[in-house]
């Protein structure tokens, strides 16, 4: 009984390391190369679910670069591989794990989200992937920890909290001894960055109301009983644009003259219209650049429909990992690693954002800068 | 002191616990027969928010709405009532009638399952994303936006009165049925005893599937007010509300229909002012340790009697 206990043991023991061994595979292959006729790119982007809007908007514009790329240089086709993950950072995980395995992808597009980039981080870096997000602007992302693989082309919300407390002091009427109110929605992202603009605020010896509620809230009023007449501004650095919305919704049904300002999660034409709130967000309305117009066009033609700001970073990424891959190609061959290093070096003098792209040493945007829009008439306009 | 806070504060917890009240009260009716924990309930709720969205779609959306905003009221808590109730129905049929003289761990776990269905269905056919009733934009009458002030500079909009009015009817109307009709009648017997009830005469299962009916009908009621009040609906919206409503229930002595409107109300009302005085981050926090206390005073819930137990 106690040798067949052993044999048992054993047995484990050894489909315990075949198992382990198996999984292990990926990252060893990792550094293999592959051949250059067609270079995958994986991208991680909330397809469906609650910010479907956003991540198709961000599929369609890399879709696009690609496209566009593929039509014009034959000898290197791109294949952008679709993960999706609903912004839900464990099926985030579960994807990039995926995309790790895949030997034909060598670098990542997103996630999204902030909470995405910390659940994949682990995962894409033991697999010696680079990964760039569009969005996630958590400043923590690029502490130093995940520098040569994790970078984003957007500015961190370490600019975005002072660019609007800025504002808030250069346009709405906030001055020392005023009140705003700051509401986070219970989530990292906004809890996060409601104590930077609640600190940069205070800091100016602003009246500081520090307030916190759930998501998946539908009823403000008891927090919205607390908006005094000396409350300029509220500030709701929320996740879902939907939720900015019902806020300023209820904000104005009480009667309050405050003001609401959503930061960039709550960007979205279709769900934020509140007239006379404000917004930050981290990269300009590619449909109002002039010399965008053209690219602007032929966009609109491949994916009829609106496009948002969220999306156009996607395809400057496109255009910085296309970068990257000829700079690789060279050789007629490309490993995950070899496009890394190409990938942190690109630098683009101009872009559809406006502004030249490089990296920092840290994975950051140099020279970041948040913008400010207001709603008018339901429509957003740039207004810094 | 504040007035104005206390006031507004006062209002929306009377009115958000008037949504619980009603959901709870299904779950109350439900466990006072069956002693059954329907966690499906919270999901008939979602199912009635929805069908109110869907005919706000069908008259022509929040903006262009086609159809007089009375009659298209009356109409989303017509359908949302019977909508609701039939799915209650449905669930009762084919998923619990099987399981009435079985362990009381099989109906609950199939209640867990019944309500992972009727979210992700309600996910795969409308999607994850949240919709509004929108009803600040509502055409030539926005019952959110329009109100009045109380005293103290409160304000309240159509919105919250049209709840809470419309919860005190419902509440009237059910109490006038359990107590004044046969139906009822034979509702109370089969909760006091369901053997004997059907040694009597009463056929038991038209007794619970009319229960499983209006308890249904009111969370399908509360999904509609839900929405003109609070504006969104989304297929996972029954989890959290069922939740509240489930302690609202047992806060108030579950099984007893008095008891679970006060555990509504209770509940809505210490989320308002723990929300007002205290620390919004905390609100939750703080309604369960008032509630825990509660039940430590008084097990049984607040109108609950203790179960005799015959040796």
């Amino acid at each position: 009984m106690r040798r067949s206990g052993l044999i048992a043991a054993l047995a484990t023991l050894a489909a315990l390391a075949i198992v382990a061994s198996a999984v292990a595979r990926p990252a060893s292959k990792a550094a293999a190369s592959a051949s250059c006729s067609t270079v995958s790119i994986g991208m991680l982007a909330p397809i469906t679910g609650p910010a479907s809007s956003i991540g198709a908007d961000q599929l369609h514009w890399a879709q696009y670069y690609v496209t566009q790329w593929n039509k014009v240089k034959g000898h290197i086709k791109i294949k952008l591989v679709q993960g999706d993950t609903q912004l839900d950072p464990s099926k985030a995980s579960t994807v990039a794990q995926s995309f790790a395995s895949n030997k034909s992808i060598m670098g990542v597009i997103g996630p999204a989200g902030s909470d995405e980039v910390q659940a994949v981080a682990p995962i894409l870096r033991k697999g010696g992937l680079a990964f760039a997000s569009g969005s996630a602007t958590r400043v923590s992302l690029t502490n130093g920890s995940q520098k040569g693989f994790f970078f984003r082309n957007v500015p961190n919300d370490g600019v975005q909290g002072p660019t609007a407390t800025n504002y808030m002091f250069a346009k709405l009427g906030v001055k020392s001894g005023s009140s705003v109110m700051v509401v986070d929605d219970q989530e990292s992202y906004s809890t996060g960055l409601a104590d930077i603009v609640g600190q940069s605020l205070s800091g100016k010896g602003v009246k500081v109301d520090r307030e916190s509620i759930s998501q998946k809230a539908t009823d403000f009023s008891s927090l919205i009983a607390k908006v005094s007449s000396s409350t300029k501004v509220v500030y709701l650095p929320f996740q879902l644009a939907s939720q900015a919305q019902l806020f300023a919704q209820q904000l104005k049904a009480q009667g309050k003259t405050a003001v609401a300002f959503g930061s960039d999660g709550t960007f979205d034409a279709k769900s934020f219209t509140v007239n006379g709130s404000y917004i930050s967000f981290f990269a300009p309305d590619v449909t109002t650049i002039p010399a965008d117009a053209a690219i602007v066009r032929g966009f609109l033609k491949q994916f009829p429909g609106a496009t948002s700001p969220f999306g156009a970073p996607n395809y400057v990424l496109a255009q910085m990992y296309a970068n990257a891959i000829t700079k690789s190609c060279k050789d007629h061959k490309i490993t995950r690693t070899e496009l890394r290093k190409n990938f942190a070096k690109v630098s683009l003098k101009s872009t559809i954002l406006g502004t030249p792209i490089r990296f920092t040493s840290r994975g950051d945007l140099a020279g970041a800068k948040f913008h400010i829009f207001k709603i008018v008439n339901g429509k957003y306009t740039t207004v810094q | 002191m504040n007035w104005n806070l206390f006031v507004t504060e006062l209002v929306a917890g009377i009115t958000h616990g008037s949504v619980y009240a009603l959901i709870a009260l299904g779950y109350s009716m439900v466990y006072g027969i069956l002693k059954l924990l329907n966690f499906a309930h919270g999901d008939i709720y979602m199912v009635g928010a929805f069908i109110g969205y869907g005919l706000i779609t069908v008259f022509g959306g929040p903006e262009q709405l086609s159809l007089n905003v009375a009659l298209l009221l009356a109409l989303m808590f017509i359908c949302a009532m019977l909508g609701g109730g039939l799915v209650g129905v449905m669930i009762e049929r084919f998923a619990y009638r099987r399981l009435r003289d079985a362990p009381r761990i099989a109906p609950l776990i199939t209640a867990l399952g019944v309500s992972f269905f009727l979210e992700n269905g309600a996910q795969l056919v409308l999607g994850a994303q949240f919709h509004s009733y929108n009803s600040f934009s509502w055409k030539n009458n926005p019952i959110a936006l329009n109100g009045f002030t109380l005293p103290a500079q409160a304000r309240v909009s159509y919105a919250q009165v049209i709840v809470v009015i419309g919860t005190v009817v419902l509440m009237v109307a059910l109490t006038l049925f359990v107590q004044r009709t046969q139906t009822g009648k034979a509702m109370r017997a089969t909760s006091f005893d369901r053997e004997a009830a059907a040694m009597m005469g009463i056929d038991v299962d038209r007794v619970i599937v009319v229960t499983f009916f209006i308890g249904s009908a009111l969370a399908g009621a509360a999904g509609v007010f839900n929405g003109i009040a609070y504006q969104q609906v989304w297929p996972y919206m029954g989890f959290q509300a069922g939740l509240f409503a489930f302690t609202a229930a047992v806060v108030g002595g579950i099984g007893n229909l008095p008891g679970s409107v006060l555990g509504g109300l209770l509940i809505g009302l210490a989320e308002a002012f723990a929300t007002g005085y205290i620390s919004s981050t905390f609100q939750q926090a703080i309604v369960f340790a008032i509630l825990i206390a509660v039940m430590l005073v008084r097990p049984s819930g607040l109108l609950g009697r203790a179960a005799v137990q015959k040796v």
